[in-house]
């Protein structure tokens, strides 16, 4: 599998680090619940399909990526560098 | 030597001037340069290769390719011996030593054949319904009974002398094969300047043009693949890969490829590995891998001289090799005949050619008379015997009547089944096209397109014609024009495909014998009637219930026959009844070629300090600590033990003074006007108040609320701080706050770097520490108790100007610092520390002591940080700040996580105090038997102290706080620990924290 | 109490291949397919730019050095400073010695971060016929000329270790890399780089 970033161009998946589903926020500030932090934390759709995920190049640029990916065949779709896609997804 | 009388006198692509000498089971024999183990067999008279998987009966060679079910064998000797090698595939070199495998005592009389005679009781589903029951008997019992009645070859017992390598490699265009089709494909995608790879996995490329008397544009096919060979080597950007199998297709162009660099020599030529395992990208690729032929399911047909009639053509045309005198072909289609007509232009007597058609055409019929074969027309071969050597077989023909002929081969043509294995790798199905009666490729992984027999167009003109276009759309889809050049491709006629027969029934009145579908695992069609009978019909549970081509060679000369055995039962179709796909590798891969360079020393990539070769130098011990190699300790002349050399260490440090090497630790060099915030956010206590100058102890939780990491962080500037991480946690913590600040909270003013590799570090500690630092630090710098108090951090130089950080922290409890200086300093530093330390005694010490010193602390290191454990488990509740947010603050709060209950920090010192603590010892009530209910916590880290003179120990119990002075159970069946332990406070030595402030 | 320092005592800063490799040849005898020169420790430093304030850094590192730092994987060079791309908004910036961090620390001022880095990794200049061949038993990008040309830069990781590297102006042999491997994996990078090179011959020079 391959990803192409943005920064570094097309790479084997080796270099990137998965972490999780692009779309939660995170509940910042003492205000935030326990209730929401867990929503935040814990809930998690499993598309058969599209997902929008967060991965890292660490052992290349060390940047966060936003990849869209189809979960059934690893097609990829779409990887966006950060922060323009999180403040484009936040509004 | 004997000679080699099935050899014939001249033809072939062997080099008859470079006779090799190798040996089978002991016997000493001779081949040529260009033969496999298999036609070299075959050119000595050499039948009887192996002996089966399952009924141990005797084998012969059917095929003569990687497809090859039967002749399986043991290469070379010692530690070089590889088992399970296919003789078709094996290069023959000079001194090759091959065994036959899975029979004893002898290949020829073999004791387990018994089993065959028992055939009925090791059916489908045996396994299963036999050692179903006791459980218990499977690992004692039935196992080892079954591993050694039934098997495949011996593995080395030594390890392999030899080297492997990975490697990558990019192109435009992966053509995969190397015969008619994939050369014209790299020809025309090479023309147009593409950057082409092609990989076969026959040391010579040409694919059945090296097997088949064919014409290309009204010439011999030889000419043709000169002529396009050389073209292909003057290209700059073409690669071919002789002896390279593309094993598996993988996601978005990555294709797994293994070359077998040396194997066709004795050993590997110095400094060249045996295997190269690759890794390949590509655009676009192009599947040309050619057709595997079928057998036909009759009984005995798996009697050595019965081969498929492709592979006779290959060892007649290319081996020079005649696999039998008196041959019979039994045919389904047109293809056969071509095998009768090269045997007989060879040397041997056709005797028969018996066709399963009624019609044959006129100028097949004048064949059968030129070469004076016996034609019986719509007939089949019911069955074969001999035993270990073909001696005849019993043919049915049109009128139903039996006809016995005497033959030493069988030659069987019944189609040919498209290699489109690499097809399915991505979980796509094949489809069966009715008008050739196989499967043909569907679905395709993206970029890979198939040509040629591996798309089922059979015809050299298809193969030819497909191949050009393939590959020249291929390149144009890599951005490449069209080639120039022109290639003749005209070819030869070949007349009709064949009508497959999948299964010859009957018994022609004596008991009928075993009529193989595969081969390897020793199904036979009674396997699958069975299989349908009790319900097993779909086909995946027709795999698993007779493991039906889940053999080494995944079924390739099974599968089709099995799945139209199973229509046959279920009165399907064969499109109905199902597909198989394949999985990665196409052929078996040594796990050394899969690992490279990356075994022993070099099984991962690790670390050494900066002050390395000093501590080799001080004669230190080594342990490998995650990634990195740390002094363990430094044993002086005359101590007899480990833990008599580290009581010295670390009664010296808190005596006098010690150095230890903390280079491992992870620095990350923050700066920024937020960082300050951005600290207070990663870390559960406050950090916004930290004075310029200062470092201060850290907790950083996971969102989860558990602990992650500690470390102590210091304010260089004003906005310019150093973050000091765990050794283990160096490059996971750097990751996490990446992720805090770009995903998080990107609107920080924060950049960070690692600065971890810039930095050798030591610790000096003990009550003469900052008199050994006044001698290494440069003398403008003050660094009294006033002016350089505990947690006092700052930039200073030593060495006159040399830049330095240095800190005034501990993890021992003394008076300490830390001084950073760039790595290359890293050695002369601990010479200066030593030189200044000389009058007060300086000792290095290790990574033991230093887990020694920090236990009487009670401070906690990795065994407690495990990634299972809150800060108030580990008695630190009140670093975590109320009045702001950070990772892990809401989690941190979950019932679970607070409850009284929970086992929390506490120390622990046997109450005999000659009684050794071991970690991981669970803690039990006095009394108490040993259960799951009565499980109180466990220890986590236990050291000998030698200031009180017994074993401590830190760990986790229920109300650890409250429960000083308790006694409970250390109990540790593993080691056969029982000791009754007293929980005390974690901090063992000097509990106020006198000795820190000197 | 202050005492006279110890600067007498001699600090000497080693390199960071000492004790790792030695000049000469290694591997299959005949011609060197494979040259390498282990380069000895030069000024090192990452530089970072603040979030969208790039340009005011990149104005003043290219008024004080007369080039234009890449904001894509590039490197370019000038007057013995070489500045290399190192991900969205940093560069490794490399000097001929030490005190050109120094210099660059006063270039930059309050316009980004500089992060002295000298001595953190250890260098290997690379060429040679058989270089490509040696380096694609690791390396996990394609160094094809199309792909990675004269100025090309690339983070990545070669056996497993995570390298910075660039490619030179060719040379005498064709293609030059440079490759920055950490300082603490010298070790492991040489033992796999030298069991890579091996069978096309390799010549090693170790500057001291
Ligand atoms: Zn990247």
């Amino acid at each position: 599998m391959r990803i192409d970033c943005p920064h570094c161009g097309s790479r084997d998946v080796q270099e990137f680090i998965y972490l999780r589903d692009a779309g939660p926020r995170r509940p910042d500030g003492m205000a935030a619940t326990l209730a929401e932090m867990h929503v935040y934390l814990h809930e998690r759709d499993n598309p058969a399909g599209r997902h929008r995920e967060l991965w890292y190049h660490g052992s290349g640029c060390r940047a966060w990526l936003v990849v869209t990916r189809d979960t059934r065949t690893h097609a990829v779709f779409a990887v966006e560098a950060l922060p323009a896609s999180v403040e484009s997804a936040s509004t | 030597m004997s000679p080699q009388p099935f050899r014939t006198p001249a033809g072939g692509l062997i080099d008859r001037a470079k006779p090799f000498g190798f040996s089978f089971d002991g016997r000493r024999l001779e081949g040529y340069e260009g033969d496999t183990l298999a036609s070299a067999l075959l050119a000595n008279g050499v039948r009887l290769v192996g002996r089966s998987f399952k009924y141990h009966r005797p084998r012969g060679i059917l095929s003569a390719g990687s497809e090859e079910p039967n002749a399986l064998v043991e290469l070379r000797s010692g530690a070089r011996r590889e088992p399970n090698t296919r003789a078709t595939t094996a290069e023959l070199f000079d001194g090759l030593e091959a065994a036959s495998q899975n029979r004893w005592p002898s290949l020829d009389f073999d004791l387990l054949s018994v089993n065959s005679l028992f055939g009925s009781a090791l059916a489908a589903g045996f396994y299963y319904k036999t050692f179903m029951w006791p459980a218990a008997f499977w690992e004692r019992v039935y196992e080892p009974l079954i591993r050694r009645a039934a098997g495949l070859g011996r593995a080395a017992v030594a390890a392999d002398p030899d080297h492997y390598e990975k490697a990558f490699a990019f192109c435009d265009v992966l053509v995969i094969g190397g015969g008619p089709a994939g050369l014209s494909a790299a020809l025309s995608a090479g023309r147009a300047g593409a950057r082409v790879i092609l990989c076969d996995e026959d040391f010579a490329l040409g694919g059945r043009l090296l097997s088949d008397r064919r014409m290309i544009g009204g010439r011999p096919a030889a000419d043709w693949l000169a002529a396009t060979l050389a073209e292909l080597e003057s290209m700059p950007d073409m690669r071919l890969m002789r002896r390279s199998t593309v094993f598996g297709v993988y996601d978005h162009g990555v294709y797994g490829v293994v070359e077998r660099v040396s194997d066709h020599l004795p050993t590997p030529p110095p400094f060249q590995p045996r295997q190269r395992s690759w890794r390949i990208t590509a655009k676009r690729a192009i599947l040309a891998a050619g057709a595997i032929e079928r057998p036909v399911v009759f009984a005995g047909n798996d009697t050595p001289g019965v081969m498929l009639a492709g592979a006779v053509r290959s060892y007649v045309n290319r081996f020079g090799v005649l696999p039998g005198r008196e041959a019979v072909l039994f045919t389904t289609g047109d293809d056969g005949w071509t095998t009768a007509r090269d045997l007989a232009d060879a040397g041997a007597r056709v005797v028969a050619i018996v066709d399963a058609r009624a019609e044959i055409d006129a100028g097949l019929r004048a064949l059968a008379e030129r070469i004076g074969a016996r034609l019986v027309t719509g007939a089949v071969v019911e069955s074969a015997h001999g035993g270990k050597a073909l001696r005849g077989i019993s043919v049915r023909n049109a009128a139903g009547h039996h006809v016995e002929m005497a033959c030493d081969l069988l030659a069987v043509s019944n189609g040919w089944n498209p290699t489109l294995h690499l097809t399915s790798h991505q979980n796509t199905r094949p489809v069966w096209d009715a008008t050739i009666a196989a499967f043909v490729p569907g679905a395709m992984p993206p970029g890979l397109v198939a040509a040629g027999s591996a798309a089922g167009r059979f015809r050299l003109e298809q193969a030819l014609d497909g191949g050009a276009r393939l590959g020249a759309e291929a390149a144009a889809e890599c951005g490449h024009g069209r080639g120039a050049g022109t290639t003749d491709r005209t070819a030869d006629d070949e007349g009709l495909p064949a009508t497959p027969v999948w299964r010859v029934s009957g018994g022609s009145g004596r008991k009928r014998g075993k009529a193989f579908v595969d081969f390897q695992n020793d199904v036979t069609d009674f396997d699958i009637e069975l299989s349908a009978r009790e319900g097993f019909r779909a086909v995946e549970h027709l795999k698993r219930y007779t493991t039906l081509g889940m053999a080494t060679d995944q079924g390739k000369t099974s599968n089709v026959s099995g799945l139209a055995l199973m229509a046959e039962q279920t009165g399907k179709l064969i499109p109905d009844t199902g597909t198989t796909i394949f999985r990665p590798p196409y052929t078996p891969v040594a796990i050394g070629a899969l690992g490279g360079h990356h075994r022993g020393r070099d099984f991962r990539p690790t670390r050494i300090s900066p002050t390395h070769a000093w501590s080799e130098r001080q004669g230190a011990v080594f342990i490998e600590s995650g990634a990195w190699i740390r002094a363990q300790y430094y044993p002086q002349p005359g101590e007899r033990d480990w833990l008599e050399t580290v009581n010295r260490e670390v009664l010296a440090v808190r005596a006098g003074v010690g150095v230890c090497d903390v280079s491992t630790l992870g620095k990350i060099d923050l700066q920024g006007r937020d960082v300050g915030v951005f600290l207070d956010r990663v870390y559960c206590n406050t950090w916004s108040t930290l004075p310029i100058g200062k470092a201060r102890y850290g907790l950083m939780l996971r969102e989860d609320g558990f602990v992650m990491d500690d470390g102590t962080t210091s304010r260089l500037a004003d906005d310019h701080y150093l973050m000091t991480t765990t050794t283990a946690n160096a490059g996971k913590v750097m990751q996490h706050l990446e992720f805090c600040h770009q995903v998080l909270w990107p609107e920080l003013d924060v950049r960070m770097v690692s600065v971890s590799e810039r930095w050798a570090q030591a610790a000096i500690a003990g009550p003469r520490s900052r008199d050994v630092l006044r001698g290494v630090v440069d003398g403008q710098h003050d660094i009294s108790d006033d002016a350089f108090p505990y947690l006092a951090a700052r930039e200073v130089t030593v060495g006159g100007g040399i830049p330095a950080r240095l800190f005034r922290i501990s993890f021992s409890g003394e008076r300490a610092f830390e001084l950073a200086v760039p790595s290359g300093f890293g050695d002369a530093m601990m010479q200066a520390i030593m030189a200044s330390g000389r009058d007060y005694g300086i000792t290095p010490y290790g990574l033991e002591a230093l887990g020694v010193l920090r236990i009487e602390k009670g401070h906690v290191a990795g065994s407690e940080l495990n990634g299972q454990t809150t800060a108030r488990d580990l008695g630190l509740g009140k670093m975590m700040s109320s009045k702001k947010d950070y990772i892990g603050r809401l989690m941190a709060t979950r019932p679970a996580l607070v409850e009284a209950e929970r086992p929390t920090l506490a120390g622990f010192r046997p109450v005999d105090a000659s009684q050794r603590l071991r970690a991981g010892a669970h803690f039990l009530g006095l009394g108490q038997p040993a259960s799951i209910e009565n499980d109180e916590g466990h220890m986590t880290s236990t050291a000998y102290s030698p200031h009180l003179r017994s074993w401590i120990g830190l760990g986790r119990i229920r109300n650890g706080a409250t429960r000083i002075g308790e006694r409970v159970r250390a109990y540790d069946p593993v080691r056969n620990g029982d000791v009754v332990v007293e929980i005390c406070n974690p901090v063992f030595f000097d509990p106020e924290g006198a000795r820190l402030h000197g | 109490m202050a005492e006279p320092s110890s600067s007498a005592a001699g600090w000497r800063s080693q390199s960071a291949w000492a004790g790792v490799a030695v000049s000469g040849h290694l591997g299959a005898d005949g011609g060197a397919g494979v040259t390498v020169c282990c380069l000895r420790d030069v000024g090192m430093a990452t530089l970072i730019a603040p979030k969208r304030r790039e340009a005011a850094l990149i104005a003043a590192v290219e008024a004080r050095y007369g080039m234009r730092l890449p904001e894509d994987p590039r490197t370019v060079e000038n007057g013995g400073v070489r500045a290399v791309w190192a991900g969205p908004d940093q560069w490794l910036l490399v000097t001929a010695d030490v005190s050109g961090v120094e210099t660059l620390r006063e270039v930059i001022a309050d316009l980004g971060a500089v992060s002295d880095q000298t001595g953190s990794r250890a260098v290997l200049r690379v060429s040679g016929r058989a270089i490509r061949a040696a380096l694609a038993k690791g390396c996990m990008i394609d160094l094809h000329d199309g792909s990675f040309p004269v100025g090309a830069a690339a983070l990545s990781s070669i056996a497993h270790i995570g390298v910075h590297l660039w490619r030179l102006a060719d040379g005498p042999d064709g293609a030059v890399f440079e490759i920055a491997a950490p300082r603490s994996i010298a070790g492991s990078f040489w033992s796999w780089f030298a069991a890579s090179a091996a069978e096309f011959g390799c010549a090693v020079v170790v500057e001291s």
